[in-house]
């Protein structure tokens, strides 16, 4: 494999390879965190090697570095290369009918600088005074140099630098692939589900991702050149300098966004899944997009509501829960759409539906659980909560990691041309979306009884003392999720090493990917640029089962009853392909 | 494991029992949408699976319909209740501060939040900020029962945030800002100050206690405090006075 390929596959690949050695990095800080709180500061087995003075216990300060780096490396160097850097570059092209990326170059690009931010992030582990450790969202003052002094603390903010521009590159190839590349016939109501979720999750990232480049690059310019955008109080003379307030705006007006940036492919993956495997079309195709739309416009005028108390004026507060609200209505919208193509389906137990349905489940929890925070009343003994954080984990983290492996076992076939084990599949689902809900229903418990998020020993005060043993059983649910994981890994390593053959389309659905390309696909995807006739969900319709004898139709297939009349009026459509059509 | 754990942190505040009441019906409306959701989609996995005859159409004009009205309903009744009564304890308690300000015993305090500790000022007996006579007290509030409370809240490095989880009370220290809100004690005793925004190594050591007296014991604490206060007052010790005048109601 060339190391500087400009083929959207092998870059594809190459971010599934970095976002899952992140994704370990950042499940096993995830661990050191459930460790503390099980058992604050008793010797983690094992952890001797880092922390030798300690003898292996999280110290206040280790701590502190431990959960900043969970979230920052899950949010940009796990899920968002995962869903969209791996998935985006290898389904965007084949599934519009493009024989690749519109600017290949900054494909490869986008993947560069990504693993340079990276790189920055794992040495800022190596230096004097450890990573950064102002939180992942890494609020001002406390981010400044005069009280986080360490350069692991710049290393990281510029490694978050890197994986925004990283971002914003992929968002401009995926936008115009997506405008500009469609094979004829694609129009825009025959786009996929997951098309669209990662066209619109595109479109937010070239909007948003400019916002948290701006606020980082600002932090970066107060820490390094002596400005002064974010710093006030002591640390100055009064009155001469900026507000920190405004970083937290930036930093929302990005960070609200982000949550649906992250988890529109996942629902576009959800939609597809449900239609393949309930054999029949999506449910309301143009509601459920029409939806995903609504839900992408709005998602930058919400975003104050994670700053209810922050002294935020009370028309903003209003204003902000009120439109916080209103999103759950097109959130309920796509649910409904998604249970509705169940029913009256065929539904196949497969590896992609069980995660993809797991993903319903626990976004809807998700969803669910955010209406109190949404809700400036019931916000108040909430927020800043271990509530907050099982809220978000539920939506963000396992309904995103649960999208991941919804595509990654989809495409997997494609992507490798192996075939995975069915049942290790469906097991590691399983287990992980049964052990997601524990881990993060603990953390929902623990919240409502007001566990503060962020404590290193959160039994330092009285109220939370009779906490420790729910958080030992949570603690518990997450190493057996942590162990869950090897299910992947040892079926992974075995596919690769092992694995039969994957057919062209072992699914059995029209898509293009699928119906116009073998697994796994040359250099220039398809041998001849498909001419899309039909959407992307023609399952158990009547008349390709008379005419083929199967229940699907590949969307640049033609029945020769559609192509006779076309042919006779003279009509200047698109001239009929032979399909591959899952013949090999 | 004791199961009364799992419930707010015991209520001793006027009017926290309508934020409880508001968060009972919403985790209500959670435990309802989540049973209807979870039971559906295992009804629809288990009765549609395998092969079988297919409704071949992406949906009817009813069945399309029928989405769009559920989830108006779902939305019209779950967010409008939340909405509405959320809109009735923002208007009348959290952001209301005719009652601090019209209340002849309302008692106001200044907090400044630094690492690693809730510094809390109280005016004296001249009722002016910043004077000769404040009282100064380290992670140690004390309020009178019963008398609305009127805090001005800051900080002086970095963001922190005040909550009081036993009176429903939670507000950012921002530099360079000077917030407010209020709160009304119903109960004497004591009871914990908790920070809640990540603000350093020891943020967890950020613990402060409330202690709700007797207006009485609280008449007599405040004199004989600032009694012995007047002859340590420095001038010179700039540190010391980041107390400021009090501001009008936001």
């Amino acid at each position: 494999m060339k190391l500087f390929s400009t083929d959207h596959k092998v870059v594809a690949r190459q971010f599934l390879w970095a976002g899952l050695g992140f994704l370990l990095v950042g499940g096993l800080l995830a661990m050191l965190i459930r460790w503390q709180w099980a058992w604050p500061g008793r010797p983690v087995p094992g952890l001797g090697w880092a922390l030798p003075n300690s003898g292996g216990a999280l110290t206040p300060p280790a701590y502190t570095g431990v959960f900043t780096m969970h979230g920052l490396l899950m949010v940009f160097f796990a899920i968002a290369p995962l869903l969209i850097g791996a998935l985006g570059n290898f389904v965007i092209p084949l599934a519009v009918g493009a024989r690749g990326m519109a600017f290949p170059w900054v494909s490869a690009l986008g993947f560069w600088v990504f693993a340079a931010g990276g790189v920055l992030v794992l040495a800022s582990f190596g230096v004097r005074l450890g990573t950064a450790s102002a939180a992942w969202t890494s609020y001002p003052p406390l981010s400044t140099h005069v009280f986080t002094p360490g350069v692991g603390q710049t290393l990281v903010m510029a490694g978050v630098v890197c994986a925004a521009l990283s971002s914003f590159a992929g968002a401009v190839n995926y936008v115009v692939t997506v405008v500009r590349c469609r094979a004829p016939g694609m129009g825009w109501g025959r786009l996929p589900l997951t098309v669209w979720g990662l066209f619109l999750t595109s479109v937010l990232n070239l909007l948003f991702i400019p916002v948290v480049a701006a606020a980082t690059g600002l932090l970066l310019l107060d820490r390094l050149a002596g400005t002064r955008f974010f710093l006030e109080g002591a640390a100055l003379a009064p009155g001469t300098g900026g507000d920190p307030m405004l970083y937290q705006h930036l930093f929302w007006l990005f960070g609200h966004p982000e949550v649906y940036i992250l988890i529109l492919p996942g629902w576009g993956m959800i939609g597809d899944m449900v239609a393949f495997f309930s054999r029949r079309p999506a449910h309301g195709y143009r509601g459920t997009v029409l939806a995903m739309c609504t839900i992408s416009a709005l998602s930058g005028l919400v975003y104050a509501h994670h700053l209810f108390t922050s002294g935020l004026s009370p028309m903003l507060g209003r204003a902000f829960s009120t439109l916080t609200l209103i999103i759950s209505l097109p959130s309920t919208v796509l649910f409904l759409n998604w249970l509705a193509t169940l029913f009256r389906g065929s539904v196949r137990l497969t590896a992609p539906l069980l995660a993809a349905v797991s993903a319903m489940v626990v976004f809807g929890l998700g969803g669910i659980t955010g209406l109190a925070l949404g809700t400036v009343t019931t916000d108040i003994p909430l927020h800043g909560t271990m509530w907050v954080v099982g809220h978000f984990h539920l939506t963000m983290g396992a309904a995103s990691f649960l999208a991941v492996f919804a595509g990654l076992y989809f495409w997997f076939p494609k992507m490798f041309g192996r075939t995975l084990h069915a049942g290790l599949s469906k097991t590691h689902v399983l287990a992980s979306a049964v052990l997601f809900l524990a881990v993060f229903g603990g953390q929902l418990l623990t919240g409502y009884a007001g566990q503060l998020r962020r404590l290193y020993d959160p039994y330092q005060y009285t109220f939370l003392k009779p906490l420790l043993e729910l958080n030992q059983w949570t603690s518990f649910a997450a190493f057996a999720l942590g162990l869950a994981q090897l299910l992947f890994v040892v079926n992974l390593v075995w596919t690769l090493r092992k694995g039969p053959a994957a057919d062209a389309n072992p699914w059995q659905v029209g898509t293009l990917e699928w119906t116009c390309a073998p697994s796994p696909p040359p250099a220039d995807n398809y041998p001849q640029v498909p001419v899309v006739v039909r959407g992307p969900y023609a399952l158990s319709q009547p008349e390709a089962q008379e005419l083929l004898g199967r229940d699907w139709i590949g969307q640049a297939e033609e029945l020769p009853a559609e192509a006779k009349p076309a042919a006779e009026g003279g009509a200047a459509g698109p001239e009929p392909v032979p399909s591959l059509g899952g013949t090999s | 494991m004791d199961t009364s754990t799992l419930a707010q942190p015991e209520d001793v505040s006027a009017h926290g029992h309508r934020i409880d009441a508001l968060l009972e019906l919403s985790h209500r409306f959670d435990l309802i949408l989540a049973v209807l959701m979870l039971g559906v989609l295992a009804v629809f996995l288990w009765h549609f699976r395998g092969p079988r005859k297919v409704a071949a159409d992406g949906g009817t004009v009813r069945s399309r319909a029928f989405v769009m009205v559920a989830a108006l309903t779902i939305f019209g009744v779950v967010d409008g209740t939340l909405f509405a009564r959320s809109l009735g304890y923002v208007n009348e308690v959290l952001w209301n501060f005719e009652v601090p300000v019209k209340s002849p015993d309302t008692v106001r305090v200044e907090v400044n939040a630094r690492q690693w500790a809730w510094e809390v000022r109280y005016a004296g007996e001249d009722g002016r900020f910043n004077t000769a006579d404040d009282v100064l007290t380290w992670s140690e509030l004390r309020v009178p029962v019963g008398a609305p409370v009127w805090v001005q809240l800051a900080s002086s490095d970095v963001v922190h945030g005040f909550s009081l989880p036993n009176l429903r009370v939670k507000l950012d220290a921002v530099p360079g800002r000077v917030n407010q809100t209020w709160f009304q004690a119903v109960r004497e005793g004591t009871w914990e100050v908790a920070c809640y925004q990540h603000c350093g190594t020891s943020h967890y050591k950020m613990r402060g206690t409330l202690t709700v007296m007797s207006s009485e014991a609280y008449a007599t604490w405040l004199r004989e405090a600032g009694r012995q206060a007047a002859p340590g007052y420095d001038g010179f010790d700039a540190a010391a006075h980041w107390g400021w005048e009090w501001r009008p109601a936001p």
